[in-house]
Parts: structure tokens; sequence; C-alpha cells
């Protein structure tokens, strides 16, 4: 049963400020005991990445503009994933996260082909971490054996801690206090990427939405046209060689 | 001799020695099916069905009987991270030291933890109780959750889902600790049921 709960995690994603460090991806990789992806992997278009940086090109050289957009799963509200899965593995919480639940997974694979921004992946092979590295998986995180499917979890590991701790300490469960922020907004050193509560009229995210999801704003969500409502949203980037010709 | 009475042949060497493979591969047959079947039941009910609950033996004897109901120690003083953390940890022979170079001299197993604890390695132990994969276990929710609601000491609370540990000579598994286990109580208690909350 999903009833509504008191928290909806989502994210705001600020394009304007991402330089493409690819510091995200590595946080995540570490937190989440992602198995490294060899240059075989990449080139079977196999390779894990939670989060990803899309880069595209603009312009002719020498005028080139590299745009940089991170893509992580949105977490929809309604998401193609979901329905397709035979075995509910994957399913919506009550917090508005997309799960997905490792010992229901048999790997149909259904859900990634479902998914419109390719942030499902499948165990094509047994994860495996050189010697020197093992001591390094994080315990709180399930290493996920071959044959199924995994995906961005809004680190939901430490949600649950900061949940537990938050009750025990009698405080208010707060995002971006107490280290609730998922790895990758944490790592972010731009601040390109802000973790919060939709529900919460004064967290942070829930502010940068209102204020950009209002005429003219920078707000937009990606593939918005699909009906996915998803739970990530993304702030255009600001191009000083564009006139400006509103607002401001 | 009647003709048409019946008259039984004497079985052949051959016929006898096919009807006695055919008794073994039988026997053997039946005695498989027992066997997993009772390893099938076994593993269904979470605890052996014929030779004995006993847990597993430990590289070092420990009696928690000695420990916890003659000597009066907290679960807790041992298990220190349960109030704390995850795991509720065992601890490094360095605990046991803090009586046990003192105390015990005549015991064997003193003696090896002595021997192991000089040479700056670990105890082995063995490992009891182990949920299933995928799950995540938190000690310190649990203790919490229960030392408020019944308003009893962190230690009182291990019995619920340990059995009386304090009793036991070698410790063994006294749940099932299956999910069906762990969800029950859940809704007893109106925790979440939410598969996130386990399982990540």
């Amino acid at each position: 049963m999903v009833t509504a709960g008191s928290n909806k995690w989502g994210m705001v994603v600020d394009v304007d400020r991402c330089t493409g460090c690819q510091g995200c991806v590595v946080a995540c990789q570490s937190e989440n005991n992602i198995p490294i992806n060899l240059e075989e992997h990449f080139n079977q278009r196999r390779a894990i990445q939670w989060i990803r940086i899309e880069r595209y090109w603009e312009g002719e050289y020498p005028n080139v503009k590299a745009r940089f957009i991170p893509v992580m799963c949105q977490h929809c509200g309604n998401a193609p994933c979901e329905p397709v899965c035979p075995v509910y593995a994957t399913y919506h919480n009550n917090e508005g996260m997309n799960v997905q639940v490792y010992n229901r997974c048999i790997g149909t694979r259904f859900c990634a082909n479902g998914c419109p921004y390719h942030v499902r992946f499948f165990n094509f092979w047994e994860p495996e971490w050189p010697e020197s590295l093992k001591n390094q998986l994080n315990p709180d995180v399930t290493v996920r054996s071959r044959g199924i499917m995994e995906k961005c979890s809004f680190c939901v590991q430490r949600i649950q801690r900061s949940t537990r701790e938050s009750e025990r300490d009698n405080e208010v469960l707060e995002d971006g206090d107490r280290g609730l922020n998922p790895a990758c907004v944490n790592a972010c050193a731009t601040n390109a990427l802000i973790f919060g509560n939709f529900n919460d009229p004064d967290s942070k995210v829930s502010q940068i939405k209102e204020d950009a999801m209002k005429e003219g704003g920078r707000g937009y969500r990606l593939m918005e046209n699909m009906g996915t409502d998803t739970n990530v949203v993304y702030l255009k980037k600001v191009d000083q060689s564009v006139e400006v010709t509103h607002g401001h | 001799m009647i003709p048409g009475d019946f008259q039984p042949q004497k079985p052949t060497g051959s016929q006898l020695a096919k009807l006695g493979v055919l008794g073994v591969v039988l026997l053997g047959v039946f005695i498989g099916i027992v066997l997993v079947l009772t390893f099938v039941i076994s593993a269904w009910l979470g605890s052996p069905v014929i030779f004995g609950h006993d847990g597993p033996d430990q590289p070092i004897e420990f009696p928690h009987e000695t420990h916890v109901t003659d000597l009066g120690m907290d679960c807790t003083f041992c298990h220190r991270n349960v109030e704390k953390e995850a795991a509720a940890s065992v601890p490094a022979a360095g605990l046991c030291m803090t009586c046990h170079s003192a105390v015990g001299d005549e015991l064997e197993g003193i003696a090896k933890m002595r021997g192991l604890y000089e040479d700056g390695r670990s105890i082995h132990w063995v490992r009891v109780h182990r949920v299933p994969d995928h799950v995540h276990f938190v000690h310190e929710a649990h203790i919490r959750y229960f030392s408020e609601k019944e308003g009893i000491q962190a230690q009182e609370v291990c019995a619920t889902c340990h059995g009386d540990v304090a009793s036991m000579d070698k410790v063994q598994q006294d749940r099932s600790l299956k999910m069906g286990d762990c969800v029950n109580c859940h809704k007893q208690n109106n925790a979440p049921t939410d598969c996130a909350t386990c399982h990540y």
C-alpha cells in the first residue's frame, strides 16, 4: 500500500553551474558499490553509471561550446519502468522515490527498455574489484550480483540513516543537514546539484522549483512531453551570448 | 502333476542379482527422498528437524550462561555498538583481556584466547544469526523502539529476537528471522513495511 508520505525527495540540477567535471559520477561510483567500468564495457554499451554527464558540442570551430547535462534516475511520479516489471521489483514508495528491490529482480530488463532516460543498468557480469579496493566497498549498500537491474536510488541508505538519526534525536529531518544529501550532491564542486524535500515549502529545492517553474523561469524537466512527472527539475543554461529579452 | 497346475520356477542366479540391485536402488531412492525432505522441511522451519538444535561450535567456548546469568554482565558490555549502530558488534579479544588477564588461568579456551591476543590476531567466531542477503537490519533502531515502548533497559530487549541467550551454553538461533517474521512484527508495531526500509 502506498500512502502519501510526509517527504517527497527530489533534486534540482542547475545546468548553468555544471562544469562537467564528473565528480558526481566518481562519488556515486564509490558510494554505491558500482563495479569498475572497463573500456570494453563502454564499447559494448554495458557500462554502469547511475549518474552520467551528457556532453553536447555546440557551434562551429572556433566558436565551440561544450554543454553538460548530468542525468540520473528522474524518479518519475508516473514511471514507465514500473508497470512493465512482472515481479514488482521496481515500485514507487510513499516518499516519491522509484525503488529497485534487488532480491525481487529476475533480470527481464523490461524496465530498462521502458525507461526513456536510459538510467537503468543491467549487471551483465559478476561485479569485481581489484584486491586493493575491496575494503572501500560501502557496507550500507548491497553489492548487486550478475543478472539484476540497478539504478540511482537517491542514496536511499543515507535517507534511511538520517531518518533514523533524526528520530533518535527527536529532531525534524531536514534535507541538506546532517549529511542528508546523495553522494553526488555532496561531491558537486559548483553546487549544480541540490537535493531536498519537495513537500516542505521552505526547503531550498521547493523554493527554487517554484521560482523556476514560473512563466519565463529557467526550470524544465527532461522529456516533459512524455508525462513522466519527474522529481528532478533542471535549470536552463544562462547563455551570455543570447540577448536577454525579458525580466532579470 | 495336474495339468495347468502352477509350478513356481526357481529364480535363476541372474534374476536374483537383478532383484537385489533393484532393491538396493529403491532403498537408495527412498533414503534420498527422506534426506531431501528433511532438508527442505528444516530449511522451511529455519531449524534442523533432526540432529539437535545446538548452535555451531565456536573456536573458543564462550558460555553466555556463566557471563550473563552467573556474573550478571549486561549484553551491552560486550556488544558495545548495539545501541549506537547497525551492527551489534562482537568485541575484540582486548575486551576479554580486561578480566581474563587475571582470571580463568585453568581453562584451555582462555589460554588460546590469550595466545591470539598476544599475536594481535582476532578470534574467528562462527556467525549464528544472519538475515538473508540484501537486508539491512539496524540494531540501534530496534533497541531504541522497544526500550522506549516498554520502558525497559536495552539489554532486556535483546531476548525479543535472540531468545534467552543468557541461559544458552552454545548460542543458537531462536527465531526464524525470515522476512515473514520481520514483516509480522513490523505490522504489529506500525513500523514501515516499505521495501526500501530494509532492502537497499
